[in-house]
């Protein structure tokens, strides 16, 4: 079984069986999306929702934002086969970890819920908010996710520039 | 310098919430027209019905993508001449060629900050009042 790690602001896609895609979240939100007939899925890490209706963003900060890293996601798949009308979400992260970010994580998980809504994606699954950081891994070709709760606090690392794509990240052996 | 408030603006991208942001981005610019659509093939239909002065159309859409988009505007005897700014990724330079060759008359790369799209905007258009 192969891993993939991503961090925030990178994104993994992944159409071969047994390949698990693992990220560890704060307050930032991974959205895992798959198709279940093209057997194709990927997830993103993202730091915030969206711009502010009166927020003036650079074009390097847009690339921390949820409405970027999903459409970067979306059409990722959907050059691998997927369609989105058969996407399904597993939605994570969004907990308020950080006392004074301002409700950062809540925020962050309702853009995804929102996102989903607006896009008809299915939610399939979702474990979002509360106060503990978490440990994603995520299998794209069976669809399959499971959330660890962790205890000690894992901060969101600080925002980084990244080059996008390509997909994935640090490639380890189980 | 033309006012943006006077421009027709029409937005295509076949997601949601990017059709949201970019709208809100023209009207924080002062544009007061701007419809959206959420495919190439009823944008097409949309502003050969009633016409706009600007299309800005993502590339990365299904069923028609913004190249084969851009080839039915300008092939067409009416709206042929409209202006024509595409929204690509960054590692889609093949795409601009392509673009270019078709006769587009700007592009913008996402994910861009509402500035960017200002400036492509006035370098057709002139500055915008």
């Amino acid at each position: 079984m192969r891993r993939v790690s991503i961090v925030q602001g990178e994104n993994a896609i992944v159409a071969e069986p047994g390949v698990v895609v693992s990220t560890l979240l704060g307050s930032c939100v991974a959205a895992c999306l798959y198709d279940p007939v093209a057997k194709v899925g990927g997830m993103n890490h993202f730091l915030l929702g969206e711009p502010g209706a009166d927020q003036r963003v650079s074009a390097g900060d847009m690339q921390r934002y949820g409405v970027h890293a999903m459409e970067l996601l979306i059409n990722g798949l959907m050059a691998r086969g997927a369609m989105r009308t058969r996407l399904k979400a597993h939605l994570y992260g969004g907990g308020n970890i950080v006392s004074g970010l301002g409700g950062i994580g809540t925020a962050n998980a309702a853009f995804a819920r929102r996102f989903m809504a607006d896009e008809g994606i299915e939610v399939a699954h979702t474990d979002l908010g509360g106060t503990s950081a978490r440990k994603v891994e995520f299998l794209p070709h069976e669809g399959k996710s499971r959330c660890t709760k962790v205890a000690d606090r894992v901060p969101d690392r600080p925002p980084v520039p990244v080059n996008l794509p390509p997909a994935g990240g640090d490639l380890e052996l189980f | 310098m033309p006012a943006a408030a006077a421009i027709k603006v029409m937005v295509v991208d076949d997601q949601t919430s990017m059709r949201a942001m970019i709208r809100r981005a023209l009207q924080d610019l002062g544009f007061k027209d701007v419809r959206d659509k959420p495919s190439a093939p009823e944008a097409l239909a949309a502003v050969k019905a009633d016409r706009v002065h600007l299309i800005i159309s993502d590339y990365n859409m299904p069923e028609m993508d913004g190249l084969q988009f851009l080839e039915a505007v300008r092939t067409d005897a009416v709206i042929g001449k409209t202006v024509f700014i595409m929204l690509t990724g960054s590692s889609d330079k093949e795409i601009v060629q392509k673009a270019a060759a078709l006769g587009v008359n700007n592009y913008v790369v996402k994910p861009f900050a509402p500035a960017a799209l200002k400036e492509k905007i006035e370098r057709v258009f002139g500055e915008l009042t």
